[in-house]
């Protein structure tokens, strides 16, 4: 499943690299401490969360997870934006909340498997 | 709160409330020894051995008799994060010294956000009250004091809007001189 499937289906906003929508998505991981994103989550993951500075795409990429959902709405800072255009790491945003977003996410990956 | 500037602004509103007439806040961003402090110092009424326990302890009472909120658990639990601490000192009738110390390097410190706008804040809604910030990026630093304001614009309040965006891009410029990056 690419990451365009997701954004299609829980009507998400792409907020950069939106040449990147054709990223894999092979798992996700749910989380805002850092660390624990960098010990825990996988490459291909899509990661799921809170944190909008722009230590987010440094992990993203450090990771090469497939891109980063933004939840409740909630929009990523201006040199967030820059660097994820730079790294090509695509940023979405959602209305859900984490806990139902990770739900539909996980639902989605369930099916295809 | 994902940024240390809401804590700032959270901590400070303690002190408003506590009747300080005199609020020092102070960064200190020193790469060399990869340490973010903050200290936020008045001269308020300060705590008593009890209500210091109470601050710091997020389940000894409820909303009701608490005098400050959740802030200073939230603090210290986002310096320990950054593998930092909190260090409170307060005695009645001598105010109270907040000190965070963070790990500058450490990927879960939160980021500084917006200092401008938090003391534009604290500034504008307490007129009465005066602050100094200082700000120390390694050998540079960066001092605001609303008391040289105040000596400049006789009698206009402080919080005019005017006065204000004077404020704003005195604090503007004085943080991009001293290169902030915390």
């Amino acid at each position: 499943m690419d990451i365009a499937a997701i954004v299609k289906q829980l009507n998400l906003e792409t907020r950069s690299a939106k040449d990147r929508l054709k990223n894999m998505v092979t798992g996700g991981y749910t989380g805002d401490l850092l660390s624990d994103v960098m010990a825990n989550s996988k490459a291909g993951d899509i990661w799921i969360t809170r944190q909008i500075h722009q230590n987010i795409v440094a992990v993203a990429t450090l990771k090469e997870h497939a891109g980063i959902i933004l939840v409740n709405s909630c929009e990523p800072a201006s040199d967030t934006l820059d660097r994820a255009n730079q790294e090509n790491v695509p940023i979405m945003v959602s209305k859900l909340s984490a806990f139902e977003l990770t739900g539909k996410i996980y639902s989605m990956l369930a099916e295809k498997k | 709160m994902l940024e240390l500037a809401a804590h700032i602004l959270d901590i400070t509103e303690n002190s408003i409330r506590a009747g300080a007439k005199l609020i020092k806040i102070k960064i200190d961003e020193n790469k060399e020894k990869d340490i973010l402090c903050i200290e936020i110092k008045d001269n308020g009424t300060g705590m008593t051995k009890e209500e210091i326990k109470k601050a710091i302890d997020p389940f000894y009472t409820t909303k009701k008799v608490r005098r400050v909120g959740l802030g200073l658990p939230l603090l210290a639990n986002a310096a320990k994060r950054a593998d930092g601490n909190l260090i409170l000192k307060s005695a009645r009738g001598k105010g109270t010294k907040i000190t965070a110390t963070f790990q500058l390097s450490h990927l879960d410190r939160q980021p500084m956000g917006n200092i401008t706008t938090t003391l534009l804040v604290l500034i504008a809604g307490n007129s009465d009250i005066d602050f100094i910030y200082k700000h120390r990026h390694n050998d540079r630093q960066f001092v605001f004091d609303t008391r040289q304001i105040r000596k400049k614009i006789d009698d206009l309040p402080i919080n005019h809007p005017e006065i204000l965006r004077y404020i704003r891009n005195s604090i503007d410029q004085g943080l991009q001189k001293i290169a902030t990056q915390a």
